[in-house]
């Protein structure tokens, strides 16, 4: 197995908010690796420092080998021009899409192989089709976001990042604004890509979903990794208290398989 | 070319500037004053139904708002003595300029921050019983006032500025005695900077103050 | 009153008073043409992440923006010649002055503008790994420039509107011609109606068509930018 991410002892803060404590973590290649934790516990810090959208205040961030940023009297100096090859190598899917409103769904689609990855225009449409057809969205390629609904967009906002061809995949909550009625059709698109050995690395409250994508459950607890396994160990018999109790807070009514 | 900066002979003027700054700080109050106060009813006036209250109002406004305030200014000191009734001066012509340019635009905000208002206000407040003017009075009002304020201390900014314009008829408000320095000292770039900055320590203040509101504002808002 | 309007000995000077308002769009298009540019640079390094660009252009903008438009006007007419050693006519002045001022109020709208795009915006342009400028050329301006239209036309009214302060420097616009014509027919009342009409002719369109936009913007959910 090769190592695509490897995190060893990540901090971040802001201010005087501590919100990292020291995170040591490693995805291999195909896995899907899954963070659940209350709100506050960092997960979507971790996730926001692994493509560097948030700067780590300390530790160290490897991708598929290589360390990321200089090292400069022992802390770690990162510069933008060094972040932009790292960012385009990491997809990332956030809570609110955040997909670009004034461009259609394939232009979307389109919009990073042509800047950043500087393709011939025909690649690009392409790639755009290749993808959009992908998640499903076909028909809807020169839809423009607000025509679209939750689910749709999601679904593009993933297409958008697979069209970089990135080695990894981060999902920020990237079911937390959808109806419910919306959720299934982007964890369905998710699935598949698992399926297909694509690595991810995923927040969710969607314990179900986890259960059933997953190769590694983490659970973060104030700023740390308070336990970690395999779905099984962490979902059905987990062996600490604050685990328990989250899971017990969640399963009420967050687990779609025991409430229907 | 070398320029060796003197401002000796504005302190010596200092006197005539500080009278200049006192006229410049009694036209601004004065036309503020008035301009938010005929402001809140020709606000109402084209808030209201009726076409023969809301067309002169509405009117009113519109001139006043696009057409420059320097040539309403012109217009009430060179024109307007014609059919006057009483003598216009230089402050008078001024003071009517400067106030019902912010009288206008003042009565856009009032109307502005009324209808900012969602209506759901409105029905909660006509829900639990209340009247119009208890609607208007308890309900709309103290919420519309805190969002006006950013848009009345834009108008006061605005307005000190505009002060400067009635030098233009000889009014001897800050810029009227600079040039009359400038020319009896020949010293415009000390006068003129010295001028600007006494503006600048004056206004930029207040412009500042308006940037914190609208940014509490907007985050209460939220 | 007994007052006998008379419009008849105005509008035989009409023409003097159109080359007065061709002269006003001049100014006005000019300051334009020069300002804007000018406002979109001064946004950019307003929003510098570095203080020591930050903060003078900052500080430059709010003292253009909080000093009235005619004392800048004489400083460059009457002082900058003498600092500098350079000639400049009344043209030339009117010109240098107005673009400087409306550019440090069109850095503002430019501001609102970029700063009013959602974070996200920004988020997922880096996360798909796009360059700040690349982001901001590509995904935040786009976005930005449509709300910002409304404040941005009300600037050019207020452009229009400032640029009658060139007659106090002797420039032919059309305030200055009005005030010519009032003072050798002794028509002043006709003249500087007139004179006013025309500023509203041109400056009233403009106004609705402002409030249009506004309340379109504000039905498809965007904010304008003041």
């Amino acid at each position: 197995m090769t190592e695509v991410l490897r995190i060893e002892n990540l901090h971040k803060s802001f201010g005087a908010n501590h919100v990292l404590k020291g995170i040591d973590l490693v995805v291999e290649k195909g896995q899907a690796v899954v963070l659940i934790g209350a709100s506050g516990s960092g997960k979507s810090t971790l996730l926001r420092c692994v493509n560097f959208l948030e700067t780590p205040s300390d530790g160290r961030v490897w991708l598929d080998g290589t360390l990321v940023g200089h090292q400069s009297n022992g802390a770690m100096d990162y510069r933008e021009s060094d972040l932009i090859p790292i960012r385009s190598h990491v997809g990332m899917v956030f809570q609110h899409f955040n997909l670009f409103p004034h461009m259609t769904a394939r232009q979307n689609v389109m919009e990073g192989p042509r800047t950043v990855l500087r393709l011939s225009k025909a690649e690009c449409i392409e790639r755009g089709e290749k993808y959009l057809r992908k998640v499903g969205l076909a028909e809807k390629m020169d839809a423009y976001p607000s025509h679209l609904s939750g689910g749709q967009q999601q679904r593009v906002a993933i297409a958008r990042a697979l069209a970089m061809e990135p080695r990894l995949m981060l999902f920020d909550e990237a079911t937390s604004a959808l109806d419910p009625e919306l959720v299934g059709e982007v964890l369905q698109t998710m699935k598949d890509l698992a399926d297909e050995g694509m690595t991810m690395l995923i927040v969710t409250h969607e314990l179900g979903f986890a259960y059933s994508v997953s190769d590694k459950i983490l659970f973060l607890h104030q700023g740390l990794i308070h336990e970690q396994g395999t779905p099984d160990e962490i979902l059905v018999r987990p062996s600490q208290t604050r685990t328990r109790e989250f899971l017990r807070g969640h399963a009420t009514f967050r687990l779609p398989d025991a409430e229907f | 070319m070398e320029h060796t900066w003197d401002f000796s002979s504005i302190l010596a003027s200092r006197d005539l500037l500080l009278v200049g700054l006192g006229n410049t700080i009694r036209l601004g109050v004065l036309c503020l004053v008035v301009g938010l106060t005929a402001g809140l009813f020709v606000g109402a006036a084209r808030y209201s139904r009726n076409r023969l209250i809301n067309w002169p109002a509405t009117a009113f406004i519109e001139v006043f708002r696009n057409t420059p305030a320097l040539v309403q200014i012109m217009w009430f000191f060179f024109a307007f003595p014609i059919i006057s009734p009483f003598q216009i001066d230089a402050f008078t012509a001024a003071t009517l300029g400067l106030s019902l340019n912010t009288t206008a635009f003042c009565a856009e905000v009032y109307r502005g921050g009324i209808q900012s208002i969602h209506k759901g206000q409105w029905e909660a407040a006509k829900a639990i019983g209340m009247s119009y003017s208890q609607q208007m009075r308890r309900i709309i009002l103290p919420q519309a006032i805190a969002r006006m304020i950013p848009a009345f201390m834009n108008r006061a900014v605005e307005l000190m500025k505009m002060t400067s314009l009635a030098s233009v008829i000889a009014f001897g408000e800050l810029m009227h005695q600079a040039k009359a320095i400038s020319t009896y000292n020949f010293n415009p770039i000390e006068t003129y900077t010295v001028v600007a900055l006494i503006f600048f320590i004056m206004i930029y203040p207040m412009a500042m103050v308006v940037q914190r509101v609208e940014l509490h504002l907007r985050r209460s808002d939220q | 009153m007994g007052y006998e309007w008379d419009f008849g000995i105005v509008l035989r000077d009409f023409d003097v008073l159109l080359l007065g308002l061709v002269n006003t769009l001049k100014i006005t298009i000019l300051a334009l043409l020069f300002g804007v540019p000018l406002g979109l640079g001064a946004a950019l390094l307003r929003l510098s992440s570095n203080p020591a660009v930050r903060i003078p252009v900052g500080i430059l903008i709010e003292f253009f923006r909080s000093t009235p438009p005619i004392v800048q006007l004489f400083w460059f007419f009457f002082a900058l010649p003498l600092l500098t050693g350079i000639e400049i006519d009344p043209f030339r002045a009117s010109v240098l002055t107005f673009s400087i001022q409306s550019s440090a109020f069109f850095a503002e709208v430019f501001r609102g503008g970029i700063v009013s795009i959602e974070r996200g915006q920004w988020e997922a342009a880096k996360a798909i790994g796009m360059a700040r400028n690349q982001t901001l050329r590509r995904i935040i301006l786009p976005q930005a420039v449509k709300r910002m239209i409304p404040a941005f036309l009300e600037r050019v009214i207020e452009l229009m509107k400032t640029t009658t302060l060139v007659a106090t420097v002797s420039y032919a616009d059309l305030l200055y011609q009005a005030n010519n014509i009032a003072q050798s027919t002794y028509r002043p009342l006709e003249v500087f109606t007139i004179a006013a009409l025309m500023y509203f002719a041109i400056l009233f369109p403009i106004s609705m068509t402002v409030r249009r936009l506004e309340r379109h913007l504000a039905r498809t959910g965007e904010t304008t930018a003041h």
